[in-house]
């Protein structure tokens, strides 16, 4: 899949959110998306979605089936989870049967059992979070496209996800993932793509392994901590309080 | 696509919000069949012309239901912009077709009609004519109104009233472009005055191409304005 010199801007006169963006994405690859808050990484994503046109520019050989994980999924609406689940399996276009076994499967791995005949806006937003992840895995999609995906989902669904993208990726699909918590480095292999003032620039995967490192500092020395880590070229991925401490 | 409308169609019929255009189209045949029988055939053409902002009024209300990620969604799921798109029309022609039903049904229940020189299966046929004459445009319009399109409430209904109001003004008889708005007073006049084969086929491309156009527009709009 290709974007071909793409530029996109929400209306007439309004700023470029994108610029210029030329990327290819390889069957069988996935890009970590970074990029500040605003910065264009959620645009970029619905942009490879097919949910927005470019203004100037192309994206072509998008693959048949595109699964998209929005950054909030839409609870406010009529149905329960499995009836949301199977309606949507239907619009994929599977059989009854098929969106049944598809419906139960995505149930049962995303731990949405007790959820069943929930309605869709009692759900919490980690819960709402799964449904949306399940929507888009129905029929095994060519292209996966999650918008911080680790967003309000329990430690327990965190750790599926990497599992999910590497099956997606062994099949032959592409997965694109935005993130800024760092859980990204769970997925080995992944080129990076940044996003910054409306540009885009990629980097090729690290082919060299990585590992991480959890390191317990006094309070009063974090911030030298993380000064001399990054200092010598490490990557802090986040700081968490100790609980309980 | 035919998933995907009745998606549509059961989360409209499902949050209750069928049920206000559904009132307010009994209201106001009440009122039009509540001053004593009319000859039917006659009738149903006047009953055309009051439901037609009904029928716009209700297609903005169930292209308006879906959240806005879920439209998107459903863009991705279906794979097609074009065919999501399409999928919303033909929910609310359904949506459409079941009030025309109820429109086609009351002045027989409440006995505000007779049947006339015409036969009942003719007045029937005719009755459903000019409704549907009245679908496509209604559908359309109430498209170029919905969120998708309009993103703001006030914008919707000023498109809404101002279409409606419009298709009324310059369909008026002596009117200087009564090709710029659907047929829907020339058609109340055939059903009232009578016409020819011919003229019911004039009134029936009028409509069918005022609904292509406007669809189109509907269509360019959303593609543009996701």
């Amino acid at each position: 899949m290709h974007l071909d010199d793409v530029w996109l801007r929400y209306h007439r006169g309004a700023p470029w959110v994108l610029q210029a963006v030329t990327a290819r994405v390889e069957p069988g690859g996935i890009v970590v998306v970074l990029g500040r808050n605003g910065a264009g990484k959620s645009t970029l994503l619905q942009l490879i979605a097919g949910v927005l046109r470019p203004t100037r520019g192309r994206v072509t050989d998008r693959p048949a089936v595109v699964g998209w994980v929005p950054e909030r999924s839409p609870a406010d609406q009529t149905g329960t989870v499995t009836g949301y689940l199977s309606a949507m399996a239907a619009v994929r276009g599977l059989r009854p049967a098929a969106a049944t076994r598809a419906v139960d499967e995505w149930v049962q791995r995303l731990g949405l059992g007790g959820f069943r005949d929930v309605k869709l806006p009692e759900l919490s937003k980690g819960t709402a979070q799964k449904v949306g992840l399940a929507q888009a895995l129905l029929a095994p999609p060519d292209l996966l496209i999650l918008d911080e995906p680790w967003e309000g989902l329990d430690a327990a669904t965190r750790d599926l996800v990497p599992g999910i993208v590497l099956e997606v990726v062994a099949r032959g699909g592409s997965v694109l993932v935005s993130d800024h918590r760092g859980e990204t480095v769970r997925l080995p292999g992944a080129a990076t793509w940044t996003v910054a003032d409306g540009t885009l620039a990629t980097a090729a995967p690290d082919t060299g392994q990585r590992c991480v490192v959890e390191v317990a500092v006094e309070a009063a020395d974090l911030a030298d901590a993380v000064a001399r880590l990054r200092e010598q070229g490490h990557q802090v991925l986040r700081v968490r309080e100790e609980v309980g401490s | 696509m035919i998933a995907l409308a009745r998606m549509r169609l059961h989360g409209f019929v499902r949050t209750g919000r069928a049920v206000a255009p559904l009132i307010a189209a009994l209201a106001v045949l009440s009122i039009l069949y509540g001053g004593g029988q009319a000859e039917a055939r006659e009738a149903y053409g006047v009953s055309a012309l009051v439901v037609f902002p009904l029928l716009a009024w209700q297609t903005k209300i169930l292209l308006d239901v879906e959240p806005d990620v879920q439209r998107r969604l459903a863009r991705v799921a279906l794979g097609s912009a074009r065919h999501e798109i399409v999928a919303g029309l033909l929910a609310a022609a359904a949506a459409g077709l079941g009030t025309i039903a109820v429109a086609l049904a009351v002045p027989w229940i409440s006995g505000g009609v007779k049947t006339g020189p015409d036969s009942l299966p003719r007045i029937l046929l005719i009755g459903l004519g000019v409704h549907l004459l009245a679908l496509g445009p209604a559908v359309a319009l109430g498209a170029l109104s919905s969120r998708a399109v309009t993103r703001t409430a006030g914008t919707g209904a000023a498109v809404l009233v101002t279409g409606s109001v419009l298709a009324i003004v310059l369909g008026l008889q002596g009117s200087p472009a009564p090709w710029l708005v659907p047929p829907l007073m020339a058609a109340t006049r055939f059903t009232t005055s009578g016409g020819s084969t011919l003229t019911a086929l004039t009134l029936t491309a009028h409509a069918a191409l005022w609904t292509a156009a406007t669809a189109w527009a509907y269509a360019h709009l959303r593609r543009t304005r996701t």
